[in-house]
């Protein structure tokens, strides 16, 4: 048992990161309908700056300076290359963020090169006589957990909080959310729907920026390193619904502990862990056939 | 209040107006009737922004405003009920009154940037559009911590305006706007344009797929509105026989012209209005 529990709680960390990542991915696409292509190589950058802060300072300090970066990063991708495009056929937006992906990719081998590089995990922290994040294992009774996935967990949970509370009841939130279902109205309102835009994109690259971060301690910090998560990512915005946050970091969640209970359990003559990929892609395709919008998609119907 | 001169706007190749001339006078509600593609809801969007014109001009209280956005242009004092109604059928009414509101939280800057931005180069134009989303934004914040209760309060004495208009949207204040029945929504859609505390209403089409009585019904509120709280009022409209009853002066639109203008009466009177708009 202990080690099925194991595995959960493993596949609820790695799905927390496809979660955030797939969040990043939705929080662009249902204001834009443009899939980014570059969201993974967006947060692979982030992380290298990271490791290149991390020569110099601490962990605390650099991760509010990455968070910075990111957010600048995603404004200025808005404005500069995408901002130019908008009127253009979706399609003709996503090869550009494709671009965006080939240059990202090319810069991070080219400034940190291709060898791969491991990256820290939070430092601990004590308050009030309980430790945070850091090394080691949990002992928390049915299984023992790896500090770090506790530390992606909290992590994960902290941001969607944070992002729902700002959605639900601030103004900007709300003004972001009209923007994405009607641009129209949205401007006879007064919104500015272009620098809700700008605004969407910073708050998607940060939100990346921190899946990187989280992942890097366990995947090593390399070029490539964001592509297979980006592929579960998008697995997880599509099975949740591309147009709900809720259902990406849910879509996250479950791709997560799939993977890992049918790398566990499924026989290696089989499937095994070398297929797990497929049985986890196949479940996914089940469920669009039965929901076509995904678990949590709303744009079922849609009035002319 | 509004004068409009000589108004010429085009979607690509196609020209809606072809010089559309009209006024609207302080304090009077004025009606645009025409058939189907005469212009009507192109003059609105003229007006309010949504539709660039090509020529001609339009003042606002003295002020040219044809240069201006229609972001822009709605925390000036006008509000734009758009054909449709163009609802945020997604959120819940009270979230589309709160929108309707937004204008006056955080109140898109004048014309004076934009003016300056023009003179700049391509770098010095990007260089300026960041500044202005950096600054832009700390000022938002500003300006949402200082004077949080007095706009809290104008919110409260608007929506509860809004809900002495229209109770109903009182009592569905929580229900998502794209359940509502049609008359609802198009009273959401006039209280929501309310909530931005417009000194001029541009109306386009409230009868729109309605009930007779429901229309009847919402007519009367937007006299009330006008009357009461002497909001001007600019309403495009296709059932000529009811807007000419509310209104105080018509314009007839025929593709892009103004075909005949006058007073209500005399537009009722008139042989040409009653053969092809009043079905008489």
């Amino acid at each position: 048992m202990s080690e099925f529990w194991q595995q959960v709680v493993g596949g609820l960390a790695t799905g927390s990161v496809y979660g955030l990542l797939a969040l990043a991915v939705v929080l662009i696409y249902r204001s834009t309908t443009v899939l980014n292509m570059a969201q993974g190589e967006m947060a692979t950058l982030t992380t290298f700056a990271a490791w290149s802060i991390l020569q110099w300072g601490d962990y605390w300090i650099m991760f509010p300076l990455v968070l910075i970066i990111a957010a600048g990063m995603g404004a200025f991708i808005e404005r500069v290359i995408i901002r130019p495009v908008e009127g253009a056929p979706v399609l003709n937006i996503i090869i550009v963020t494709l671009g965006l992906f080939a240059i990202f990719n090319n810069v991070s081998s080219w400034r940190w090169g291709g060898i791969p590089k491991g990256f820290p995990t939070p430092p601990e922290i004590h308050v009030m006589g309980i430790k945070f994040f850091g090394g080691g294992a949990l002992d928390i009774g049915p299984t023992v957990v790896s500090y770090h996935d506790l530390t992606i967990l909290v992590f994960a949970v902290g941001i969607m909080v944070a992002l729902y509370l700002f959605f639900q009841y601030t103004p900007l939130g709300l003004a972001m959310r009209a923007t994405a279902q009607n641009p129209v109205a949205s401007r006879l309102m007064g919104i500015r729907v272009g620098r809700m835009l700008t605004v969407g994109w910073a708050l998607s690259a940060t939100v990346g920026a921190v899946a990187g971060l989280l992942i890097a301690p366990l995947i090593l910090l390399q070029p490539p390193m964001m592509m297979g998560v980006l592929l579960y990512a998008f697995a997880a915005a599509v099975l949740g619904g591309l147009d709900s946050p809720v259902g990406a970091v849910v879509g996250g969640l479950i791709i997560g502990i799939t993977e890992n209970l049918v790398g566990t359990y499924t026989p290696k003559e089989w499937l095994g862990p070398d297929m797990k990929l497929t049985v986890t892609l196949l479940i996914i395709v089940v469920v669009l056939l039965v929901r076509p919008t995904g678990l949590f998609g709303r744009r079922t119907m849609r009035r002319v | 209040m509004l004068q409009v001169r000589d108004l010429v706007a085009a979607y690509g190749p196609i020209v809606a107006l072809h010089g559309v001339s009209l006024d609207v006078p302080a304090g009077s509600i004025v009606a645009v009737l025409g058939a189907n593609g005469a212009g009507k809801s192109s003059t609105l969007r003229a007006i309010s922004g949504l539709l660039r014109p090509k020529s001609g001009s339009i003042k606002f209280e003295g002020q040219r405003i044809d240069h201006l956005s229609a972001e822009q242009i709605v925390s000036l004092g006008m509000s734009h009920i758009p054909e449709g109604r163009q609802l945020f059928s997604e959120l819940t009414v009270l979230e589309n009154l709160r929108l309707g509101a937004y204008s006056r939280f955080a109140q898109a800057d004048g014309g004076g940037h934009l003016a300056h931005r023009q003179g700049l180069s391509l770098l010095g134009r990007l260089q300026h559009d960041l500044i202005q989303a950096a600054t832009g934004g700390i000022r938002d914040l500003a300006r949402t911590i200082r004077g949080y209760r007095q706009r809290k309060q104008d919110f409260e004495a608007g929506l509860k305006q809004v809900f002495d208009y229209f109770p109903i949207l009182a009592q569905r204040k929580n229900q998502i706007a794209g359940t509502l029945s049609g008359g609802e929504q198009q009273m959401l859609a006039i209280g929501r344009g309310l909530m931005a505390s417009p000194r001029l209403l541009l109306l386009d089409e409230p009868s729109m797929g309605l009930a007779p009585l429901v229309t009847r019904e919402i007519f009367e509120i937007v006299q009330t509105i006008n009357r009461a709280q002497g909001v001007t009022i600019l309403v495009v409209e296709q059932n000529a026989n009811l807007a000419l009853e509310i209104a105080h002066y018509g314009y007839v639109l025929e593709t892009g012209y103004i075909a005949l203008a006058g007073t209500s009466e005399n537009l009722r009177k008139s042989e040409a209005v009653r053969r092809s708009y009043l079905g008489q």
